[in-house]
């Protein structure tokens, strides 16, 4: 019988260390910083060439496409556009298809690092969030109560 | 009508609460009369929450945007098909059709197992009643979806995000649902089982239908959102890790784990324990995704917002359900011991327990991954986020072994598997995959992981060829038929073997479709008029960039031409379409040209109406038809083993095959419809209802659109920009005389003048009055009124001063939120 427990407890010892192993590497890799645009924007420094996921909202009339291919440019603010300050800016790039849901004042996610030319957004790296469906639903949840 | 929807909710939850108490104490008591009041009360429940939801039902369809749930999610012009799903398009309904879906599927439950059971239904009813008081109590104190506005009803509604108006979008999340409120019933069979301590195996029997018919509709719910993502979205894929996704694939695993062990529960007596603790984990994991989903616990782009007060409810309940069940299987634990030993690891029971383990683990790893944020902020104070690359990285390993256990478990014996049988059931499988693993050398396709996932896939489908080829030739033996019917009457006579093996095949199909994933080529460019470029075998000329307008949207689409091997295959017309009042989410229609091979994929990402150049961005997807193929496949195999047997028997005596073929092609005609509905107009430039369009191309045309009213009389005055009664002629000419008057270089408000002019000289048609003379009044009013109301609370609040707090209250809330307020004090007093 004590046999048969020291194998079970070799098998999940060996098991459980080969899982812990490999989840710290790939999660070494695998994460990225979720940030708001004011808790990087004070030292940018420190988090240039780091993987960031950058939560912010569009600067309304900032983006700009480069008509012959599928540059764009755009600033993204740390507040929304209806709260008295604008909070950090940052400019970011970008090179893609930009989702239906991107556009002025939309909140937005950018996956990507910083580079020379400020915010560097990955392939498929902007994620907007759909408006006007669930922005006005938690607005009268809040007030429902 | 709307005072009687939330009537009906209270009385919905007082019946829920009576039938609660009394089953129990019924069933304590041992009062059969008691009982049968409670079952009474439970099917009233059904009733009522019907009632509720013909009344919110008839509320969408007759527009009655006094109710804010219809007037937020809902508009007057919106098709018929799409005023019926805006149900369950929010928050509220969506609780309330979760609600309703339970209460019909426990009425069914219990009333199927009413005489079979008879000890655990009053504890059935009980479960099930406290789960439904839940849901109907976040809806009366919290979230009633028949909330009104008290003051002023708007007169037209907000109307569903365009990107919502898609066929699969509308049938998705009641799929979704009946698999999640679907696995409610397991779970109450269960509870009801541990509290009465008949723990036999006869609780598995009612409940095993009942997983397979949620495990079905979990899938096809699935299903409906992947092709969703990939025909409305145009990122070229189906499946993104994106928490929402996550949270309908979580019970999912454990469902699918459960389906396997209770088959060795059945041959063996073992696992029992496993059992009743992964039906638990399941129901739970239902109810922790719609947490995850609804409360804003975890971040996502298409999470609902943020709900403390409900994220609060949700854990309570949830903290409930997990201590009391866990507790009730410890108290069970002496009557749940396994009656059996594994008897060798190379047996079915072993393998069905590997397959559990990793389907746990799945379950447990995407729940990490998707909690992941959450978790590292709450321990290391830092939002950490993991992304898709890290999922695939370690489902792809898990997905590989568990496609290798798809084809080894049904090979095994159970209890021991001897060398001999061994090699006997092996060798055709085993071939099969080595010479598919050759030929992916030869053809230099990379082994890992595609070439390894394509020989699996060669391996599994020899498994499944042998048995149904092995099992039809003994029953061509017995009975003397030909193979064909032979294999049909052998899965009419062990339904839910060989509807599992068909299963299998679909899981097969999608694996190979998900494998296809890694030859995906993608490539981005700029075409102007006549260019072209090459992506694949395939090269793209663009024909023309041509804008139109059917009255409820404006349509720009490119008209490219497909060549390959220098022949025309094909022309795809990729558009972008902006709905009116939604002018600023244009919503992107993919042009998809399917073949089973491949699926080239076009994007319009960008334009330029002048030059008529597009912007394109194309997707090859080899091999994703298979994965909805395969999806039908898995729903065809769950049908055969849903099958009642006398409806089997029957259809076998009355028209052998054909109930596979009428399912099939039902199936078929669902997804076809669904095609069809969801897919744009082949050529909109030659259909009859488009017509020129007069979009705004300047922001003083935007603005000119906004400021003129339309005077067709039936759309309450709206903008010509915005006039909702499509296709309306009255807006569209006037739009047409603005964009000509501008064209002839007049001023703003000249063309204000004009317009006036023509139509008789007077202001009604105007906005806001023109801003000079008297109608400077008009525009100094609410000026003049703001400031006296300011003056007036200032006033008044220096004389309350000396008794009270000042009041601090300025008049600079807007109407609206004034409006709001007053609501939620008027409501606090009811």
């Amino acid at each position: 019988m004590t046999h048969r427990y020291i194998k079970i407890g070799a098998t999940v010892l060996v098991l459980g260390l080969a899982f812990t192993g490999m989840l710290w590497s790939t999660l070494r890799e695998g994460t990225e910083y979720f940030k708001n645009i004011d808790e990087v924007i004070a030292n940018q420094q420190e988090w240039q060439g780091k993987k960031l996921q950058l939560h912010g909202y569009v600067v309304p009339g900032t983006w700009v496409k480069n008509t012959k291919s599928l540059e764009y440019k755009f600033k993204v603010q740390n507040n929304p556009a209806r709260h008295e300050s604008t909070g950090g800016i940052v400019e970011a790039s970008y090179t893609g298809i930009l989702p239906d849901t991107f556009k002025d004042e939309a909140e937005v996610v950018l996956k990507g690092q910083f580079g020379p030319n400020g915010f560097q957004v990955e392939k498929d790296g902007v994620m907007a969030k759909c408006p006007s469906k669930y922005e006005a639903a938690s607005k009268s949840a809040t007030s429902g109560s | 009508m709307a005072s009687l929807g939330t009537f009906l909710l209270l009385a919905s939850f007082v019946a829920c609460s009576y039938s609660a108490v009394v089953a129990v104490v019924g069933a304590r008591r041992g009062s059969r009369r008691l009982i049968e009041s409670g079952i009474g009360a439970f099917y009233l429940v059904c009733a009522l929450m019907s009632c509720a939801s013909a009344v919110m039902i008839n509320a969408f369809l007759t527009g009655d945007f006094s109710i804010k749930y219809v007037e937020h999610y809902s508009d007057s012009v919106q098709p018929l098909f799409y005023k019926i799903t805006s149900y369950w398009g929010g928050l509220d309904g969506s609780i309330m059709f979760w609600v309703f879906l339970l209460s019909v599927f426990g009425s069914i439950a219990v009333w199927v197992n009413r005489e079979r059971h008879r000890e655990l239904i009053p504890y059935v009813v009980a479960t099930i009643s406290t789960v439904q008081m839940f849901f109907l109590y976040l809806m009366v104190v919290h979230r009633n979806p028949f909330t009104t506005f008290l003051t002023t009803a708007p007169s037209e509604g907000q109307g569903l995000s365009p990107l919502l108006q898609n066929f699969y979008m509308a049938i998705h999340p009641p799929s979704l649902y009946t698999g999640f409120v679907g696995m409610t019933i397991p779970f109450a069979f269960g509870i009801a089982a541990l509290i009465t301590g008949h723990l036999d195996d006869s609780w598995l029997r009612a409940v095993r239908r009942w997983t397979m018919f949620a495990w079905l509709f979990l899938s096809i719910g699935l299903f409906l959102g992947m092709i969703w993502a990939y025909e409305e979205l145009g990122w070229g894929g189906y499946w993104m890790w994106d928490p929402v996704e996550n949270a309908g694939l979580l019970p999912w695993f454990t469902a699918t784990a459960f389906l396997h062990s209770v088959m060795v529960q059945e041959r063996r007596s073992m696992l029992r324990v496993w059992n009743v603790m992964l039906v638990i984990i399941t129901f739970f994991l239902t109810i922790f995704a719609t947490f995850m989903t609804r409360s804003g616990v975890v971040q996502s782009v298409h999470a609902f917002g943020e709900d403390r007060t409900l994220a609060w409810l949700f854990t309570g309940f949830m903290v409930v359900i997990l201590t009391f069940s866990i507790a009730l299987v410890i108290y069970r634990l002496p009557l749940l011991k396994a009656r059996n030993e594994l008897d060798s690891w190379l047996s079915r029971e072993a393998a069905f327990l590997v397959n559990n383990w990793i389907l746990l683990f799945s379950a447990m790893f995407v729940l990490f991954g998707t909690m992941f944020p959450t978790l590292s902020e709450a321990v290391a104070g830092q939002r950490l986020t993991v992304a898709a690359p890290f999922f695939n990285k370690w489902m792809l390993p898990v997905g590989l072994i568990l496609l290798v256990l798809t084809g080894v478990g049904p090979l095994l014996a159970w209890r021991k598997s001897t060398v001999r049988n061994l090699v006997e059931q092996f060798l055709w499988p085993t071939v099969a995959g080595l010479v598919t693993a050759a030929a992916m050398i030869a053809l230099r396709i990379p082994l890992w992981s595609s070439g390894f996932c394509f020989a699996l896939c060669a391996f599994v489908t020899g498994t499944l060829v042998q048995e149904f080829w092995r099992g039809g030739a003994v029953r061509r033996k017995n009975t003397g038929t030909d193979m064909l019917t032979a294999m049909i009457g052998l899965v009419g006579r062990n339904k839910r073997r060989y509807g599992g093996y068909v299963v299998h095949l679909g899981i097969v199909l999608i694996c190979l479709g998900f494998a296809g994933n890694g030859f995906k080529r993608t490539k981005a460019f700029v075409l102007e008029v006549g260019q072209e470029n090459t992506i694949g075998r395939y090269t793209l000329k663009n024909l023309a960039v041509k804008v139109s307008d059917d009255g409820q949207k404006q349509m720009v689409t490119g008209h490219i031409a497909v060549f390959a091997n220098g022949k025309q295959l094909d022309t795809a017309y990729p558009a972008k379409w902006y709905y009116r009042r939604h002018e600023q989410e244009p919503t992107t229609e993919v042009a998809i040209r399917r073949t089973l091979p491949e699926d080239l994929y076009i994007v319009l990402g960008g334009y330029d109406a002048a030059t008529q150049s597009a912007t394109l961005e194309v997707h090859v997807n080899p091999l994703v038809d298979w994965i909805w193929l395969g999806f039908g496949i898995l729903a065809l195999g769950t049908g055969i083993a849903l099958l009642p047997e006398r409806a089997y028997s029957f259809a076998l005596a009355k028209m052998p095959a054909g109930v596979a073929t009428t399912a099939g092609a039902l199936l078929a005609c669902v997804l076809l419809g669904g095609t069809t509905l969801s897919a744009q107009p082949g050529m909109p430039g030659a259909s009859a209802s488009t017509q020129t369009s007069y979009f705004a191309r300047t922001p003083l045309e935007a603005q000119l659109q906004k400021e003129i009213v339309c005077t067709c009389g039936a759309c309450g005055h709206a903008a010509i920009g915005e006039c909702r009664k499509d296709p309306c002629q009255v807006s569209h000419e006037l739009r047409a005389e603005v964009a000509a008057l501008l064209d002839q270089g007049k001023t703003h408000d000249e063309v204000i003048r004009a317009v006036i002019a023509s139509h008789g000289g007077s202001q009604d048609m105007l906005g806001a009055p023109i801003d000079e003379g008297f109608s400077r009044l008009a525009w100094l009013f609410p000026y003049l009124l703001g400031g006296g109301g300011a003056v007036m609370i200032g006033f008044a609040a220096v004389k309350w001063s000396h008794t009270t707090k000042p009041s601090t209250e300025t008049p600079a809330a807007t109407e609206s939120e004034l409006e709001e307020r007053i609501d939620d004090e008027l409501r606090d007093l009811d």
